[in-house]
């Protein structure tokens, strides 16, 4: 069972702050799947919280992207009248295109 | 599968869906540890005789060497008090010894006599009596009696076996006891030689009942003493004694004293412990201390035995949790999957001109059920629907949205066939509620007759047509709208395409074609290739794609769904 543990385990990470201009970024690294999407969802709660104008996801450092992390960056999208996604690798910026939500969230090159 | 979702179930597995299925025979609490019996562990047992007897074996050294060393010092004692008694015994003999020589001097003068014993005679001197007796006359008498008359004087006969004995001795000769009541010792002392004209006899009272207590202060007040005359231990023969109880018992030791032509013995018993009382009760502190020490080991012995029992038989028991365990996620998987198929469409329907076919495969490990679901139905005249979606998620929660959106798209789909209308009104449904999933859903509109195909998407991937029964495979060409749930104004858009004779289509979920750190046109290539095989039936081709396409180690379930027009 701990095998299955290890295996199937994967880390993101996630750093938050604003940028000069008051843009709440948020910084993914990793990969951003089922088994830890819910993190990200409690950080995201908190954040839209503060009701910023204008938010940020920079994936330039994240790897792997799967329906339980585009959930999140959807349920922050309804919260947030601006949210962007910057640097997204290829496979999950063709993620976001097949998934139709390049009209939803901003692609950022 | 989540791994998350996976350990959620297991922690939670006690409690969930397994256990109205089958009662466990084993359970953790089998770990028996016994209670009401407590039997000490063969350890410890052995811990408990070995210091047994190691501690009985040293309490019984330290009692034989307390032994010996008490009798040596009790010898040293009564040898020490027989020395003591030697120095006394000239303190009898001179002055009787001065007395005969004077006599025998002066021809028993009474006057010189008198003057000389008087300072040895009365209470509280060496003598009560002191006597000058002449020697070969017929009759014995004394001719002169200095203090009280002599007791020796009333008996005639031990009077001559005294001084017939005198004759021949050059010493102090000593009486026996004398009277009862007041008891006496007489002593007498003639001057060797061959004039031996006079004897001089005294007597010495013997303490009332021979009792006579050593002063507390006395060198040898930690001893109990008897003193008798002559070399035996006859009672009739005491002298003097502190003692009540005779014949002496116990341990005691004795020293002969010469005294003129006799002897005194002394026998001691110790009054207490000469080598001092911590030596006395060295044994018992040994005993006692190595029985505790003893025990304490016993006792630690008996509990490390047992908690290394606890661990071995905590070990069998963990083991036997963690197979319960793999039994348990077994057949939670196989539950997971059978509530799955509860959700999805039991059997198809049939339709003259189309061969329909769908295939669930659902995640190759975990035990959680996935959100993937598709249907397809009759709509209208020549007309198939056929829908196909993904809940994002896992778990019972996205398996029973699942149904929901089935059911409800079901309910859409028959009041209007036109896919793009379908997907719009689901998206109402859904936002019409507070949410926090989406789904994304592919509705087709298949016209039998007119070899045509209506399809919208809301996020879903395209599906495949190979086109006729040898064309290469290529994906539908549509607007992929926004996924249901996503809260945006934004109209769903339709494709129609026309699709030649025996043409295939093959609508699926990401599962199938989404590999971790793949760009997805990479597996959307695998599957067109793999769709594009010669003389396949459908049935065969959906088991081949299931086969193939979904590796051991794919963690997202798949549902694919297959329309092949039959001219």
């Amino acid at each position: 069972m701990a095998e299955l543990d290890d295996e199937l385990a994967t880390i993101v990470e996630i750093d938050t702050h604003l940028d000069p201009t008051g843009v709440q970024i948020v910084i993914l690294a990793g990969e951003l799947d089922s088994s830890n999407a819910a993190s990200l969802q409690e950080r995201m709660v908190a954040i839209t919280a503060q009701h910023p104008q204008r938010l940020i996801f920079d994936l330039t450092g994240l790897r792997f992207m799967d329906s339980a992390g585009i959930a999140v960056l959807i349920n922050t999208a309804t919260q947030v009248d601006s949210v962007s996604v910057r640097s997204p690798s290829p496979i999950i910026r063709r993620v976001l295109e097949t998934t139709g939500l390049s009209s939803v969230l901003v692609i950022e090159p | 599968m989540s791994s998350g979702a996976v350990s959620a179930m297991r922690t939670g597995s006690r409690y969930g869906v397994g256990e109205g299925l089958e009662q466990d025979a084993t359970s953790p609490a089998e770990l028996s540890i016994p209670v009401g019996r407590w039997r000490p562990s063969r350890a410890a047992a052995l811990a408990l005789l070995v210091g047994l007897a190691v501690t009985a074996a040293l309490a019984l050294t330290s009692l034989g060497l307390y032994d010996r060393n008490e009798n040596r010092l009790l010898g040293l004692r009564a040898r020490e008090l027989g020395l003591v008694l030697t120095a006394a015994v000239p303190s009898i003999q001179t002055p009787l010894a001065s007395a005969a020589e004077l006599a025998d001097a002066t021809g028993g003068d009474p006057q010189r006599f008198r003057a000389f014993m008087s300072s040895y005679v009365g209470p509280r001197r060496q003598f009560t009596s002191a006597s000058l007796w002449p020697l070969g006359t017929s009759t014995l008498a004394p001719s002169l009696v200095v203090g009280r008359p002599p007791a020796l004087a009333s008996s005639q006969q031990r009077a001559r076996a005294l001084f017939t004995r005198a004759v021949h001795t050059k010493l102090l000769d000593v009486t026996g006891v004398l009277g009862t009541a007041n008891a006496s010792l007489g002593y007498e002392y003639s001057t060797p030689g061959l004039k031996r004209g006079f004897a001089v006899y005294a007597e010495s009272p013997l303490p009332k009942d021979r009792r006579s207590r050593l002063s507390s202060d006395s060198a040898f007040s930690d001893l109990n003493y008897a003193l008798y005359l002559g070399h035996s231990h006859r009672y009739d023969e005491l002298l003097v004694t502190n003692m009540r109880r005779f014949p002496v018992r116990g341990r005691q030791a004795s020293d002969v004293v010469p005294f003129g032509d006799n002897a005194f013995t002394v026998v001691v018993t110790p009054n207490g412990s000469l080598g001092g009382a911590f030596f006395q009760s060295l044994p018992w502190i040994i005993g006692i201390a190595g029985v505790l020490i003893t025990l304490t080991a016993a006792l630690m012995t008996d509990r490390l035995t047992r908690r290394r029992l606890y661990a071995e038989q905590l070990v069998g028991v963990l083991d036997r949790v963690a197979e319960e365990n793999r039994e348990m996620y077994t057949e939670q998987r196989s539950i997971a999957q059978t509530l799955q198929h509860a959700l999805l469409p039991e059997a198809l329907p049939e339709f003259a001109g189309l061969q329909v076919g769908a295939r669930y495969v659902p995640a190759a490990s975990g035990i959680d059920v996935g959100g993937d679901w598709y249907d397809i139905v009759a709509a209208g005249e020549g007309q198939v629907l056929a829908m196909i979606g993904d809940v994002s998620g896992h778990g019972l929660r996205a398996a029973t949205t699942m149904a929901s959106l089935r059911h409800a798209a079901l309910a859409y789909a028959a009041q209007d066939h036109s896919p793009s209308s379908v997907l719009a009104k689901l998206a109402d449904f859904v936002n019409s509620a507070p949410h926090d999933y989406f789904a994304t859903m592919l509705c087709m509109l298949v016209d039998v007759g007119a070899h045509r195909l209506t399809v919208a998407s809301a996020g879903h991937i395209a599906p495949l047509l190979i086109d006729g029964a040898d064309s290469e495979g290529r994906f539908v060409q549509l607007d992929v709208n926004v996924p249901i749930g996503v809260i945006r104004e934004s109209p769903y858009h339709e494709a129609t395409v026309s699709v030649g004779p025996n043409s295939t289509l093959i609508a699926f979920t990401d599962g199938l074609v989404e590999r971790r750190g793949e760009i997805l046109d990479t597996g959307l290539d695998r599957l067109r290739d793999a769709a594009t095989s010669q003389g396949l039936s459908l049935e065969d081709l959906m088991a081949k794609l299931a086969h193939d396409l979904t590796s051991e180690e794919h963690r997202d379930d798949t549902a694919i769904v297959g329309i092949r027009w039959q001219s």
